[in-house]
């Protein structure tokens, strides 16, 4: 019990730990909703406040109001601003399988990565947060809210991941998650400085950047390969010269 | 604890490992759960054979966290038991050719079940474990050096991992076993998922055990030293699987 205890990772860790997220997904019966009714509610007319006032405790105290609460109610959310930009993560997180549909079977899953990224970022725009962003990023990067942030960032990572079909359980479903939430963190940066008809730079940034994961990644596979090709060569040019092993 | 069991069971430094063997129930905080109970003797709900609907209850936190860590080490021990059998076949197959079917026939049921906990874990959202490489590494190895070793050492390989993996299989049916008994004592459906799960696991933890039976007909306990290479293998295997629950 001692040994557990020393052995444990200290508290201001843990939540970067990897956390167990949605365990055992079930095709059954549906995940509770993230969010109460009366949260919920407050968030949601928060955020249509969110172009005008920011992303700050005005929009949240707007918010409380408009939906039919006291202003104090936004003592609710003890991270303030931050809890409104965790409500529109995790709603369009969860949003997403609702937004795009795949019917033709044919196209690969890269493919279906790009248009769900794309996708994810169209939801950006048409919550109306695109010209706030930034002020939601710096809130992100606090020291505080990193980990929640980053928690955030990789749920979405492995939503696009299973939406798009992908059915890797092996070392390559870290490194695909990882990479696409590099990529993902990296074209909403983009996208928040996008000055171009419909985003249009934001969609070729985005090409960019998997079209380079996707060299790097075959580069590394290729190379992999060929080790493993060349060992069983070695190793059955041995034994065909009669070696025991 | 009943008091007919040796002292050794009660005070001896392995005494909780011991009585967690006794008893089939799961000790909540802990998921390792391995039974050698004889498989004859484990209920046997109706509602297993009946055709299920989809259940509308969700499970419990606590079921959900049992089966992510279940099947993601159910899937890093058929990924070993694979890889094992690639590594002994062909030093064995070269000095014993009489075996050869034995070893493709225990190696293709290695792999169907490891291609069911593929497509389990992607279906259900598992994430696989992250000692994925080492795990490759260790199985290659230990299969390649038992199967250079010779028969016999291999046989005990095979025996003491299919010893470890098949109590493992052992206490996860139970365990399921027994939510599919409360379920119907309070009158709730099974569900596909959960049926299908059992009866699979249930089925390879069979096949798991007829491997560990071809073991011991081919003379795995001839293997010189026998007592320590199987306890070396057990001991790393309930090793594997504890690490593999946690990341």
């Amino acid at each position: 019990m001692a040994l557990r205890t020393i052995l444990r990772a200290p508290a201001a860790v843990r939540p970067l730990l990897i956390q167990p997220r949605a365990l055992y997904h079930s095709y059954e019966h549906n995940e509770p909703p993230p969010y109460r009714d009366a949260e919920s509610a407050i968030l949601s007319s928060a955020l249509a406040h969110v172009p005008l006032h920011g992303f700050t405790e005005e929009a949240l105290s707007l918010g409380a109001k408009e939906a039919g609460y006291l202003d104090i109610s936004s003592n609710l959310f003890p991270k303030g601003a931050f809890d409104l930009v965790t409500y529109h993560l995790v709603t369009q997180r969860l949003g997403l399988k609702d937004r795009i549909q795949f019917h033709d079977e044919k196209i690969g899953v890269g493919r279906k990565v790009r248009s769900l990224v794309l996708e994810r970022l169209r939801a950006n725009v048409d919550a109306g947060v695109v010209g706030r962003w930034q002020e939601a990023l710096a809130l992100m990067s606090l020291g505080e809210n990193i980990p929640r942030s980053l928690k955030e960032l990789s749920g979405l990572s492995d939503e696009i991941w299973f939406l798009a079909g992908d059915m890797s359980v092996d070392t390559s479903w870290y490194t695909k998650r990882a990479t696409l939430a590099g990529i993902y963190a990296a074209t909403e940066i983009y996208q928040t400085t996008d000055q171009s008809t419909e985003f249009r730079d934001t969609e070729q940034f985005l090409d960019r950047r998997l079209e380079e994961s996707r060299v790097a990644g075959s580069a590394v596979g290729n190379t992999l390969e060929w080790i493993g090709f060349q060992g069983g060569a070695m190793v059955n040019l041995m034994r065909s010269k009669g070696a025991r092993i | 604890m009943s008091p007919s069991l040796p002292a050794r069971a009660r005070l001896g430094p392995f005494a909780s490992q011991l009585r967690a063997r006794c008893s089939n129930n799961a000790v909540p905080g802990r998921t390792i759960i391995s039974s050698s109970a004889s498989p004859a003797t484990e209920p046997a709900p109706d509602s297993l054979d009946k055709p299920q609907g989809s259940r509308r209850k969700p499970l419990s936190a606590a079921q959900k966290q049992f089966l992510d860590r279940a099947l993601r080490v159910n899937q890093a021990g058929e990924l070993a038991a694979t890889l094992i059998y690639t590594a002994q076949a062909p030093p064995i197959n070269k000095a014993h050719p009489h075996l050869r079917p034995l070893m493709k026939h225990m190696y293709d049921q290695e792999a169907g079940h490891f291609k069911y906990f593929n497509e389990i874990l992607a279906k259900h959202r598992i994430r696989p474990t992250a000692m994925y490489p080492m795990w490759s590494a260790a199985a290659t190895v230990l299969g390649w050096s038992t199967g250079v070793l010779g028969r016999e050492a291999a046989m005990a390989c095979t025996e003491a991992v299919e010893t470890e993996i098949g109590e493992h299989y052992n206490g996860q049916v139970r365990e399921l076993l027994g939510w599919v008994e409360g379920m119907e004592a309070r009158g709730e459906e099974v569900g596909e998922e959960l049926q299908g799960l059992v009866k699979q696991i249930r089925r390879i933890r069979d096949e798991e055990l007829e491997h560990l039976d071809h073991a011991v007909e081919n003379d795995a306990k001839q293997a010189n030293p026998y007592e320590l290479l199987t306890g070396v293998i057990r001991v790393g295997c309930r090793g594997a699987i504890w690490v593999s629950e946690k990341v």
